[in-house]
């Protein structure tokens, strides 16, 4: 593998690090109801 | 909270101009699909085969998907907003300009000019105009998200970012190119590197067009059409960022078995596989937000054309990740198999979304009822058979050649010449070319129901408000 392959690799890692964070954030304690506010917000009459 | 005064206008002209382009698409759509079966209406040298295909696909896309994208995008964001968008006059010349490079683009193409890579064929003075057209939009966009009076993102908001954010890199990178005159350039890139360039575009391109943005209009309109919210907001922003994440590393899946190097091939194919599961997170989410709702089914026509759309996104979506196994490509690749995905996609899963989206609009920006429900439902069951009978047929189509191609005597030579294989193909072109009619009547059924609900009956109170941009 060429350097080229590794960074290549890397940048994948580095992403997938990213979304772990995201899934996390996004199921935590503290915004885990908060999330689904929108959904109803969006029905409202506009 | 004060009422803001939303821009209807601009929303009722991208839809005027939208459906135009969705017909000259499927109608020259139907005249390639004639031009295989019978190759005497071939015309040379403007209308044969080979200028009018790029021509389909672009209208279908730029000028239908993207026109389809901007009318709903503007009436969208100033919803989920709350606020009106933040310039007419930005919005009203993209408008021109937009139609303006349809226009362009469909007579260069038509006098020979292009790039030949797919999806990308117009030449650099083109990709000019398409990256004024695509910041201004942006722009626009963008602006009116920041100043926004919500503070939570709806979903259909991420996905419209995306679409937005991803389409200008992808474009950017893929138009570098050295313009030899006015009408010629080549590409910034050389060999493998070109094909993987332009693949990483064109899958992308699939993503950030014609998955992205009908996301951002089925999420929207779904819970607006049946009156109850999506089952889940977190699985839907889950889903987004994995689909976010994956797709990039895809495009390689149609360079299977090509001098590109091996493990991008297989980085590649891995990712498609995966890419099931955010696909499907959007499947399943529209599913369950159906809960306690199937019976609206049979009542609402326009829950007809957002299930049975996300329902071909689904199948479509299962469909790619197989496609993108080397074993299986190596059967598939090259033969009319293809283009049946291909079109359950664009016509199954995109143009069905935009049929819906457009049908929740019109009576909302005109503030009268739709016309005819009846010709809605006729309308749905032509555009389903005849999808079906295009995407069914050239399924069979593409197994019966792979199956020849590879044929081989005990020798080791091929049993069916290349002739051979080709006029085994032509029933299934005609069922194709039937299909597509069916599929084109559909979509005139559809513009005379709107024409009749612009220009008969009369307003109603609780939707004038919403054409006159006060709800
Ligand atoms: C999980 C998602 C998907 C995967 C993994 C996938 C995979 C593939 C693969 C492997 C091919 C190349 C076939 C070949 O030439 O051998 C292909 C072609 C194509 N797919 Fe999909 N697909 C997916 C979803 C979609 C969706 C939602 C659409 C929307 C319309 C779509 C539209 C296309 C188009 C336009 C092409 C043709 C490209 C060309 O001109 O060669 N795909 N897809
Ligand atoms: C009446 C409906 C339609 C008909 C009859 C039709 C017909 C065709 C035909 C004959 C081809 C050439 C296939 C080949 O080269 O073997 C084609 C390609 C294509 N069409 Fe359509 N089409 C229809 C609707 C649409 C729509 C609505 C869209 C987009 C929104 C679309 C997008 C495409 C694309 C992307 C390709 C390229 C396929 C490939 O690379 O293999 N089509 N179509």
């Amino acid at each position: 593998m060429d350097l080229g392959s590794i960074l290549y690799l890397g940048v994948t890692f580095g992403l997938f690090v990213i979304f772990a964070a995201i899934v996390i954030r996004t199921y935590s304690r503290k915004n885990r109801d908060k999330n689904e506010t929108a959904k109803y917000r969006m029905l409202d009459d506009d | 909270m004060e009422k803001p005064q939303y821009n209807t206008d601009i929303v009722k002209s991208f839809v005027h101009w939208s459906v135009l382009w969705g017909l000259v698409a499927v109608l020259v759509g139907v005249i390639v699909s004639i031009q295989m079966t019978n190759p005497e209406m071939n015309f040379p040298p403007y209308l044969t085969f080979g200028r009018l295909r790029p021509i389909h696909t672009n209208a279908g896309i730029f000028g239908w998907g993207v026109g389809v994208i901007f009318a709903t995008f503007f009436y969208i964001v100033q919803r989920l907003c709350k606020v009106r968008l933040w310039s007419d006059k930005l919005a009203k010349f993209q408008l021109y300009f937009f139609n303006t490079t349809i226009t362009a683009s469909a007579v260069t193409l038509i006098l020979g000019f292009t790039t030949s890579k797919e999806y990308h064929e117009m030449e650099w003075p083109i990709d000019l105009m398409i990256i004024i057209l695509w910041v201004t939009f942006a722009i626009n966009i963008i602006m009116t998200i920041i100043k926004r009076k919500e503070e939570q993102m709806y979903i259909s908001l991420w996905y419209m970012l995306a679409a937005i954010v991803g389409v200008a890199i992808l474009f950017l990178v893929n138009s570098a190119a050295v313009p030899v005159s006015f009408f010629k350039s080549y590409s910034a890139f050389a060999g493998t590197n070109d094909a993987n360039v332009q693949w990483w575009f064109g899958h992308n391109a699939v993503a950030m067009v014609l998955t992205a943005p009908p996301l951002a209009m089925f999420y929207y309109f779904l819970p607006k059409s049946t009156g109850v919210p999506i089952y889940s907001h977190k699985i839907s922003i889950i889903s987004f960022w994995s689909l976010i994440f994956m797709y990039l590393w895809t495009g390689a899946h149609h360079l299977l078995w090509t001098p590109v190097p091996d493990w991008i091939q297989t980085l590649a194919m891995a990712f498609s596989i995966m890419l099931i599961a955010p696909s499907w997170g959007s499947v399943i989410n529209g599913y369950l937000s159906m809960k306690g709702q199937w019976h609206q089914m049979r009542e609402n026509y326009l829950v007809k054309f957002l299930i049975l759309g996300i329902t071909f996104y689904g199948l479509q979506t299962l469909q790619g990740p197989m496609q993108s196994i080397r074993s299986f490509s190596a059967f598939i690749h090259f033969t009319d198999w293809v283009p049946a995905h291909i079109h359950m996609g664009t016509m199954g899963w995109v143009s069905m979304v935009c049929f819906a989206s457009i049908y929740f609009l019109v009576p909302r920006i005109y503030g009268k009822e739709l016309y005819s429900i009846r010709l809605a439902n006729l309308h749905f069951w032509l555009a389903l058979t005849g999808q079906l009978l295009w995407s069914i047929s050239l399924w069979i189509a593409g197994v019966l050649q792979a199956g020849m191609w590879n044929a081989m005597n005990p020798d080791g030579s091929l049993t069916y010449t290349f002739m051979e294989t080709m006029v085994e193909m032509y029933p299934y072109w005609w069922v194709r070319t039937i299909g597509g009619t069916l599929f084109m009547l559909g979509v005139i059924v559809f513009i005379y129901n709107l024409f009749k609900t612009a220009h008969n009956g009369e307003k109603t109170a609780s939707l004038a408000a919403t054409a006159e941009g006060r709800a």
